[in-house]
């Protein structure tokens, strides 16, 4: 980190691990804590909660940014399920005192903070226990080399806490450099070296911490205990950010609006963003055309954003999953694939349609043939694949076309009436029957792929018949793809890119270099999950998350500033589909109205709930109110902003000028809809289904709706009742009421998939966060699972995905609560409309 | 703009009925997304002075609510250092697309002359005024002596 001059605070890594705290219970009710802590104010992080103990312990490691001049407040609280979350305590750190006296190094500095709590009515504020939490990795360039130790700290060995407790709560902060690892021991001095440049990976570490490895104790108050952190000092911080003066070249204007824009003069470029000084080891260049990119020496990576602290702390956060993916991958499960009975050439299955069946053209790309026996089969130029069933009404409702995958008895056959009514013919006794013969088919009505309803909605059997799909397209051979952990993301875009795209149904071969020889189904699992992961980078500005819920995905309206953001979409599209078609799984998921997109079909109104509550409110309420009174002055002409600038679009021609009313209302508000869902993101979108389209043709999802998808594409989790139980709240209801007892009996009595479905119809995914359902997240941050009374015993059950929100009517029997939830998340289309 | 028209009329509307309590509007001819005002209280121990707000519209108003903010500085419980301030009319759950402007500072105006401790911002604030009111009068009217802009006259 040469280039951090000293004078600018640019940010700097560092790593903290939250070990663990002792707090002073009064009395017998233990608390639960948890830790948050926030780095100059900014956005809060937090630990996991610890149920009921007064020797918490985390060991939670987190990955932050910082400045040398960063305040950092840590504060313990015990969290409640019924009440706001109380604090414990607190402790302010100044990590340039710290900073300061350790020469610009944090190398396993173990901290003691004496948690304070100001709300206490004393005078001097009570100590309320210690939290001890382990600084690394932070090594920075000081201006003044020379600042000498100042006088107040002093060797640990002389004011250790358990001997001068009353000198801690005065210093209220303790550091110690740690020689190795989390021990609190400090070996014999001989060992350490050794040890340390053994465990320490960067050698430049070793020489100096060992010279003053001493433990030191910090004397100074680092945050004077009797002074609350005033939102005062906070606020003079928040001021004064914006006052640091623009990197040379840049000047501050004002656009017709009024609204400042930055001109940057060494690039000739315009930004609504203020530049903030490039982080150390960051550097801006220019590529073969002119372009504008940045580069992260620290990383040897690039991005076409300018870096900012946000958007680092994003990267921070995103990198921090790594360490989970894999593990989160082993955990997802689908049922065994079974290949379904293949109905081969010359099988007694064959339904001869006419050359002109009325159903249009066929989709480009498509060609329809005949076998020598006169079966007819369909040909998809564009990724080398056939199949039996028309592209063109694959899962839609046709009574002609018969696909079952079990086989018929020996000796029977298939036959459609004129009108194409299929009948069975046994040859056996001679006779003829339109019922299906086969053992377990169920009678009653076809369904939308002509069978049985009731075979038509069970998942397993969908699977089979995509698997099919997929069985009897597959290539012969393989197709090598070697990737550098390091440079995942590009080396996997360029093999796939490179490739014909019908090559990526090859058997994969996956090598990470210097690894080679390892069994290679676990490895390709492995490659999908991490570049499934890798493709959300933040630096890659391709995806963002869904409205703050943390874990789907939404194309990135910004995507833009990365010029090849198109071509990285198509690649995309090819990856999701080879996720899908070899049948692996991907880290995290896309918005239900992502996938509905991908089944073609039409998103509604209620879709956009999931993605902008606001926006749906306002539309709904425009829906259900004489908006003819109100002077709302809405025209068929909309906009929005993305990256600071408004993007204006018509509804219709001359939309600007066309007034909405009571009577065009529906016109209206079906316009917005459509927009809405589209808006900025248009042309991603139609690169993505290219991609995808080339690997898998989409004809061939059509046998599932937008959650089967999801469960396909990130397979399924072993679902924590108990857990989900405990962190479920009730509105009107209560946890022994009648309804509620039945509804955790249908949890119970589900299989993994209804139970994913349900989870899907309430909470918008089938994924369950890494920490439990505890994390959950709404809109609007953490928002538990919740049971609402609403509604009479005859209403079905409804969902607000944002809010996390179950509405369940008071029904009058556990047979009825079944019947009505069943058909509720069975159901994708339309009735949740409110 | 799509904005444009709805925030022309809305304010002519406003400007013509003659807030005693908001005054002064300006907003920039180029920039319909922004006003500034003055807000004048009626009631002790605000009404010692007068307070600038910036109102702004988002680009997909009247889907979106306003945001308001305090460009002087108040000792309120309902109003942050920074200014924020946390009113239930635009809030994510009650907006309306058919709420007006006028609405939004009338309900801005009752909140300053009567603070509300029940949903405070600034907590320490809230709890002098529930704990010491007159100490909290005290230290609100200094404060708005010191801040404060100056009142219009009538």
């Amino acid at each position: 980190m040469a280039q951090a001059s000293g004078t600018t605070p640019g940010f700097h890594q560092l790593s903290i691990t939250v070990e663990c705290a002792h707090l002073r219970t009064n009395g017998f009710l233990k608390p639960n804590p948890y830790v948050e802590f926030t780095i100059d104010g900014k956005t809060p992080r937090r630990t996991e909660t610890v149920k009921t103990t007064s020797q918490p312990k985390w060991n939670e490691d987190f990955t932050v940014l910082v400045t040398p001049n960063s305040k950092l407040l840590f504060s313990v609280f015990d969290h409640n399920s019924f009440r706001k979350d109380s604090v414990i305590g607190e402790k302010k750190l100044d990590l340039s005192q710290l900073l300061s006296h350790y020469n610009g190094r944090c190398e396993n500095l173990e901290l003691t903070l004496d948690l304070m709590c100001e709300n206490k009515p004393t005078d001097s504020p009570p100590k309320t226990g210690e939290l001890i939490v382990v600084l690394n990795g932070l090594n920075v360039e000081l201006n003044n080399h020379n600042n000498r130790p100042s006088s107040s700290f002093m060797p640990l060995a002389q004011t250790n806490s358990d001997t001068l407790p009353n000198r801690s709560v005065l210093n209220g902060v303790r550091a110690r450099m740690r020689l190795h690892g989390s021990e609190n021991v400090v070996p014999p001095p001989s060992r350490t070296a050794m040890e340390r440049s053994s465990v320490m990976a960067s050698p430049q570490n070793s020489g100096t911490t060992i010279s003053n490895g001493v433990p030191f104790v910090a004397a100074t108050p680092l945050g004077p205990p009797a002074t609350v952190p005033s939102s005062n000092s906070q606020t003079a911080i928040d001021e004064n950010r914006p006052e640091e003066p623009l990197p040379p070249g840049w000047e501050m204007r004002y656009d017709m609006y009024g609204r400042r824009y930055y001109v940057d003069h060494n690039t000739r470029s315009t930004s609504w963003e203020r530049p903030q000084p490039l982080p150390p080891g960051w550097e801006m260049r220019r590529d073969a055309r002119g372009r504008i990119y940045y580069v992260d020496h620290n990383s040897r990576t690039t991005t076409w954003q300018r870096p900012n602290s946000e958007r680092l702390q994003h990267f921070q956060q995103w990198q921090g999953q790594r360490q989970h993916i894999v593990q989160q991958g082993n955990q997802r499960f689908l049922y065994p694939s079974q290949q379904a009975a293949p109905p081969g050439p010359g099988t007694s299955t064959s339904a001869i349609q006419d050359e002109d069946d009325g159903l249009g053209p066929l989709p480009s790309g498509w060609e329809r043939r005949v076998q020598p026996e006169g079966r007819v089969y369909f040909v998809n130029h564009k990724n080398r694949t056939t199949q039996w069933e028309d592209p063109r009404t694959q899962g839609q409702e046709v009574c002609g076309e018969m696909d079952d995958s079990t086989p018929l008895p020996p000796g029977w056959e298939i036959r459609f009436t004129e009108d194409n009514v299929p009948y069975f013919v046994d040859h056996n006794t001679k006779t003829t029957t339109f019922q299906d013969p086969r053992p377990g088919a169920p009678k009653g009505p076809k369904g939308v792929y002509g069978v049985p309803r009731a075979y038509e909605r069970s998942f397993r059997w969908k699977i089979g018949q995509f698997r099919y799909l997929c069985h009897s397209n597959a290539l012969p051979s393989h197709i090598k793809i070697t990737v550098t952990r390091q440079t995942l993301f590009e080396d996997s875009f360029h093999t796939l890119m490179r490739l014909p795209a019908y090559e990526l149904r090859r058997r994969l071969y996956i090598i990470f270099k210097g690894e080679e020889g390892l069994d290679y189904g676990g490895v390709s699992r492995e490659w999908f999950f991490l570049l499934s992961h890798e493709v959300l980078n933040p630096m890659y500005c391709l995806f963002e998350y869904a409205n703050k819920n943390n874990y789907s995905l939404q194309i990135n309206p910004a995507s833009y500033v990365n010029p090849d953001h198109l071509v990285y979409f198509k690649f995309i599209g090819r990856f999701i589909a080879m996720a899908l078609y070899h049948g692996r799984f991907i880290y995290s998921g896309f918005t239900l109205p992502f996938y509905k997109r991908m089944l073609n079909k039409k998103l509604v109104m209620k879709d956009i709930e999931s993605i902008d509550p606001e926006f749906y409110n306002s539309l709904v309420w425009i829906k259900d109110n004489d908006i003819d009174e109100c002077g709302l002055e809405l025209y068929f002409s909309v906009d929005f902003e993305v990256l600071g600038q408004v993007v204006h679009h018509e509804l219709k021609k001359e939309g600007g000028e066309d007034r909405v009313t009571e009577e065009n209302k529906e016109e209206y508000i079906s316009m917005m809809t459509e927009w809405r869902m589209t808006r900025g993101i248009e042309q991603q979108t139609k690169a993505f289904l290219d991609g995808f389209n080339e690997v898998v043709p989409l004809e061939w999802l059509k046998y599932f709706d937008e959650r089967e998808l999801e469960l396909l594409l990130c397979g399924m989790q072993e679902i924590d009742i108990d857990d989900w139980q405990r962190h479920t709240i009730y509105r009107h209801y209560t946890r022994s009421s009648k309804q509620v007892v039945w509804f955790w009996q249908f949890v119970c009595q589900a299989d993994n998939e209804k139970r994913a479905r349900l989870l899907q119809f309430v909470t918008g995914t089938c994924r369950v966060p890494v920490g439990g359902f505890a994390e959950l997240m709404g809109s609007n941050g953490p928002q538990r699972f919740c049971i609402e009374k609403v509604g009479k015993d005859t209403w079905l059950p409804r969902s607000h995905t944002c809010f996390n929100r179950l509405d369940l009517p008071p029904y009058k029997s556990y047979d009825q609560l079944v019947e009505k939830l069943n058909y509720a998340i069975e159901e994708t289309d339309g009735f949740g409309q409110e | 703009m799509a904005a444009t028209k709805r925030l022309q009329k809305e304010l002519v509307d406003i400007r013509s009925s003659g807030l005693k309590s908001f005054r002064d509007i300006h907003v920039d001819e180029t920039n319909i997304l922004t006003w500034q005002g003055l807000i004048v209280p009626d009631n002790p121990p605000y009404n010692k002075g007068a307070f600038k707000i910036e109102i702004n519209f988002p680009a997909e108003y009247p889907f979106k609510p306003p945001k308001i903010n305090f460009k002087t500085k108040i000792y309120h419980p309902n109003i942050d250092e920074k200014g924020q301030v946390c009113l239930p009319i635009i809030s994510a759950e009650n907006w309306k697309p058919a709420t007006r402007t006028d609405q939004v500072i009338q309900a801005l105006v009752a909140l300053v002359n009567e603070p509300e401790p029940e949903h405070p911002l600034r907590a320490d604030l809230a709890e002098e005024y529930l704990k010491d009111k007159k100490k909290f009068t005290k230290n609100a009217e200094e404060f708005t002596k010191k801040h404060s802009e100056k009142r219009p006259a009538e």
